[in-house]
């Protein structure tokens, strides 16, 4: 059954999605947005996951999701009035859903009663304001065992005969009084986009049945043999004729709103003398593989089905395209087997996206890389007899250089999302935290449609949540406190995104009490992180919070305070090539920047000298080059070197010394590379020699050896050596710590 | 750069004993010491091209090269087990081995044979020399030769000068 692995591992993906999109439209409704498209949107999503739930035969899931779906549609409608205990209800929900799908997508039940406490909230509300229809429909669909993608289930006829049972006593409690009990005549003529937007012609009619009594008809007339079959075409329609009590041509008409314009529907009264009054329903069912080998001429039988006022529904799948055969469900033995065909939607029609898998892309990504590598080296090959010699092979390696350049872009554009995925996860967290904490904290996110690679943002998830955790348990204050201050009651986290040159910066801010610099310098020096005697700059103690097994929190609170966070913070960015700095204003916040690179996969470098071996630093990080003859290097009382950059003393690190290269270059004839780390501190690098910029493609050391000291990565030039790049920001901190030490 | 052709009467000769425990060494030799490693470990054999030095390393971590894109480390043998590093020449060989999910290469003087032996013949390395005892997982004796069965995962550890 690995095909249909398949299809639950797309299900759990769109899920995921679908989970996302409900953060975001519940992020909008909670900021005050009560629209109609968020509130459709919504039910959408959840409609969506009960669908296809049901398909996998996910009843817990399919069951929540379907009274939550009720309430939404109650909601939807107005019936029952959007307030704040609702929407904080549906949040909740979310989360249940999101349970229950990961529930089903690791086969570990949950616990029986999980989410019932919700469900029944659920129903309340509904009936509130609701009527007795909508309760039968709530029992009617939960215990309908909904649509399985099982091709051998056929021998499952014998929970469909329970389906019918139960249906059966509740086919009883909707019409218990009839009052008046008229007829109508549907006409229900679906349109190939029906299909193609993935609605399911079953839920229609089903919908429609929970209005009264359904007699539907399948015309199957226009299905022509299997060989000039196309299985995007349209060739089914239904004439519905339904006896109801309650519902008129509205009520009937709504049950088609969401299709609206996408099928022919016909409503008119009918002579309800002229039909058998306890009109019989027919049962919709869909055609197996053998049922399309047989030929859809023997299966063109309508159906009346015995048992009286039921509505017999026999389980039908909305499946994938790619099932283009539809598992076919028993009927009852003693029941015909009416037939209905429901073509397989379309939906290839006027896709837009296709799903790859990540490996895919990345052995794209690799080869691309390993393409740039040849052509800089085939490049590099030719010296300059050669170009006077061969000037079209010449052209043909400029038009190469430009197509790799072009093919590098367009592969890491693929790579590239918005960093909306994770920024829309954080709304939920800081709601959480705000709860946990009692404060009042609000969340703002800018620039959520900037784009990063997407490997960096599967790594910013977790650095996010620490850093926006430590801010709400940290940074923002009470209420009270907040209002003595003078402050607004409710603490703002900004959570924002924006690209700066060849870096994507995201910044967390909060307007707290910043950084208690006393506090973290005390408690640093308790824990030995920081020398008793050493004095430190106050930007210094901010980044404090980001060592190893520091934590300020007096009590060990299960939201941040455990000690590990910031520092993991630091370690995963770094990971990734990127860095943390923090700057804070007391009382007034703390903001903190990770820097980011726009890919993971190149790197614009200069490549230097060092002993005789390659070393490549990062071009975003250089302010500058100058050679060592011209500038005048001073020691400063602890033993360090410094220079003077237009009135700054910058701290000198000799690469040579620091990475132990013997150098038999001249002091003189030596280069300094002027960097800038984070929070724009500069940093002077000394080296042998610079020979020039480059493109290289970053690859890790970590994945057959292990971290090194001072150098983030490597890199495999032109001529197949490898060259090590300079890790400037990782050089300072080892400053620190060696003088820390 | 070229990897070196193995030799097919030696492959021949493995193949006479059979068994269940039968274990097939890569044997290579470090001055007068022979040293083996088990085949399926080994992924390619190649001549000493140069390795780009790693700052802040052990002395017996030589560098990184360029392996078919990856950058793979290779550790000197020779100073690994304390015996000062090696001064490679073109006929110094690399032997690329698989050691977990890692790839790592080391530096030999040169590969000498495929040798099939026992399991049960292997012995305990005799206590005394305390690197001998980290390095190797046990000794086997062929062709009246003493062969140290090396230990990948200890040859590759504690690398870092702070270690």
């Amino acid at each position: 059954m690995s095909e249909l692995d398949e299809f639950k591992a797309t299900y759990f993906d769109e899920c995921s999605e679908l989970l996302n999109e409900l953060e975001e439209q519940f992020a909008a409704i909670e900021g005050g947005d009560r629209g109609a498209d968020r509130l459709n949107a919504v039910f959408r999503a959840i409609h969506s996951i009960k669908g296809g739930g049901g398909a996998f035969g996910f009843a817990d899931l399919v069951g929540f999701a379907h009274a939550y779906e009720s309430l939404l549609d109650q909601v939807r409608d107005g019936r029952v009035a959007l307030t704040n205990e609702v929407v904080a209800l549906c949040i909740r929900a979310n989360d249940i859903v999101a349970d229950h799908i990961e529930a089903a997508r690791s086969d570990s039940p949950l616990d029986a009663g999980y989410g019932q406490a919700e469900k029944e909230r659920f129903e309340s509300l509904c009936h509130g304001e609701g009527n007795g229809d909508d309760e039968g429909m709530e029992e009617f669909d939960i215990d309908f065992t909904p649509v399985r993608v099982d091709l051998e289930a056929v021998e499952d006829a014998e929970p469909v005969l329970e389906t019918l049972a139960d249906t059966d006593t509740f086919g009883e409690a909707t019409i218990e009084e009839p009052s008046e009990l008229k007829a109508w005549r549907v006409t229900f003529q679906p349109h190939r986009d029906l299909y193609a937007r993935a609605n399911d012609p079953l839920l229609l009619l089903r919908e429609l049945s929970t209005l009264g009594e359904a007699k539907v008809t399948a015309h199957l007339g226009e299905v022509p043999a299997l060989s000039g079959f196309d299985p995007f075409a349209v060739y089914c329609h239904w004439t519905i004729d339904l006896v109801s009590g309650t519902a008129g041509e509205t009520e009937i008409r709504e049950v088609f709103e969401f299709v609206e314009g996408d099928c022919d529907i016909t409503v008119e009264p009918l002579d309800s003398q002229a039909e058998d009054a306890p009109s019989a329903p027919a049962a919709e069912s869909t055609d197996s593989i053998e049922a399309f080998d047989q030929g859809f001429g023997d299966l063109l039988a309508e159906a009346e089905l015995d048992p009286p006022k039921s509505l017999s529904l026999v389980e039908e799948t909305q499946a994938d395209e790619a099932l283009s055969a539809e598992a076919q469900k028993a009927a009852p033995p003693q029941a015909p087997v009416a037939s209905g065909v429901s073509e397989d939607s379309g939906r290839g029609a006027g896709m837009q996206s296709i799903r790859v898998d990540l490996d895919k892309v990345d052995r794209v990504v690799n080869m691309v890389g390993e393409l740039v590598i040849t052509q800089s080296m085939l490049t590099q090959q030719m010296d300059e007899t050669l170009r006077a010699r061969y000037t079209e092979l010449v052209r043909g390696l400029e038009v190469l250089a430009q197509t790799t350049r072009g093919l590098q872009d367009s592969v890491m554009a693929i790579r590239a999302q918005p960093v909306k995925s994770v920024f829309s996860r954080m709304p939920r967290l800081v709601r959480e935290l705000a709860t946990k904490t009692g404060k009042k904290i609000r969340l703002e996110t800018i620039g959520e449609q900037t784009e990063i690679d997407k490997t960096v943002i599967e790594q910013l998830s977790d650095p996010l949540t620490h850093m926006i955790r430590n801010s709400a348990d940290h940074g923002i204050e009470q209420a009270e406190k907040r209002l003595a201050k003078g402050k607004s009651e409710t603490g703002t986290i900004r959570l924002s995104a924006e690209q700066a040159g060849g870096n994507i910066l995201i910044i967390v801010e909060d307007d707290g009490a910043g950084i208690n610099r006393e506090r973290v310098l005390n408690i640093a020096r308790e824990k030995g992180i920081v020398a008793p005697e050493q004095q430190m700059s106050d930007e210094q103690i901010d980044q404090l919070i980001f060592a190893p097994g520091f934590s300020t929190a007096e009590a060990v609170s299960d939201i941040s305070g455990r000690g590990v966070g910031m520092d993991v913070v630091l370690a995963n960015i770094k990971k990734i090539g990127g860095s943390v700095h923090v700057r804070s204003w007391p009382g007034q916040g703390t903001r903190m920047t990770l820097r980011l690179p726009l890919t993971l996969a190149v790197l614009d470098v200069m490549l230097v000298r060092l002993g005789g071996s390659p070393y490549v630093v990062p071009l975003s990080s250089i302010v500058e080059t100058m050679q060592c003859a011209r500038i005048a290097f001073e020691r400063t009382p602890t033993g360090g070197q410094v220079m003077q950059v237009r009135g700054d003393y910058v701290q000198v690190i000799d690469l040579a010394k620091r990475f132990d290269m013997p150098t038999d270059v001249a002091p003189e004839s030596r280069f300094v590379v002027l960097c800038e780390a984070e929070g724009g501190v500069k940093v002077a690098l000394v080296v042998d020699d610079i020979i020039g910029q480059q493109q290289v493609v970053i690859k890790s050391l970590e994945e057959n050896f292990e971290r090194v000291e001072g150098i983030a990565g490597g890199t495999i030039l032109g001529d197949g050596n490898v060259a090590l790049i300079v890790d400037v920001q990782g050089l300072r901190g080892n400053f620190t710590h060696q003088n820390a030490a | 750069m070229e990897s070196l052709a193995l030799r097919d009467d030696a492959i021949d000769n493995g193949a006479t004993i059979v068994g269940q425990n039968a274990l097939q060494l890569i044997a290579f030799s470090i001055g007068e010491q022979t040293y083996g490693v088990e085949i399926t470990t080994v992924r390619e054999i190649r001549a000493w091209n140069g390795a780009t030095p790693l700052p802040n390393t052990r002395e017996f971590v030589r560098g990184v090269i360029n392996l078919r894109g990856t950058i793979v480390p290779i550790f000197d043998l020779r100073a690994r087990f304390g015996d000062g590093q090696t001064t490679p020449t073109k006929t110094h060989v690399v032997v690329v081995l698989s050691v977990g999910d890692k790839w790592v290469g080391i530096l030999v003087d040169a590969v000498s044979d495929i040798l099939t032996v026992s399991r049960d013949e292997i012995h305990v390395v005799p206590e005394g020399n305390a690197i001998d005892a980290e390095l190797l997982n046990g000794i086997v004796t062929h062709d009246s030769r003493m062969v140290g069965l090396i230990d990948l995962n200890a040859v590759i550890s504690g690398t870092r000068l702070d270690a």
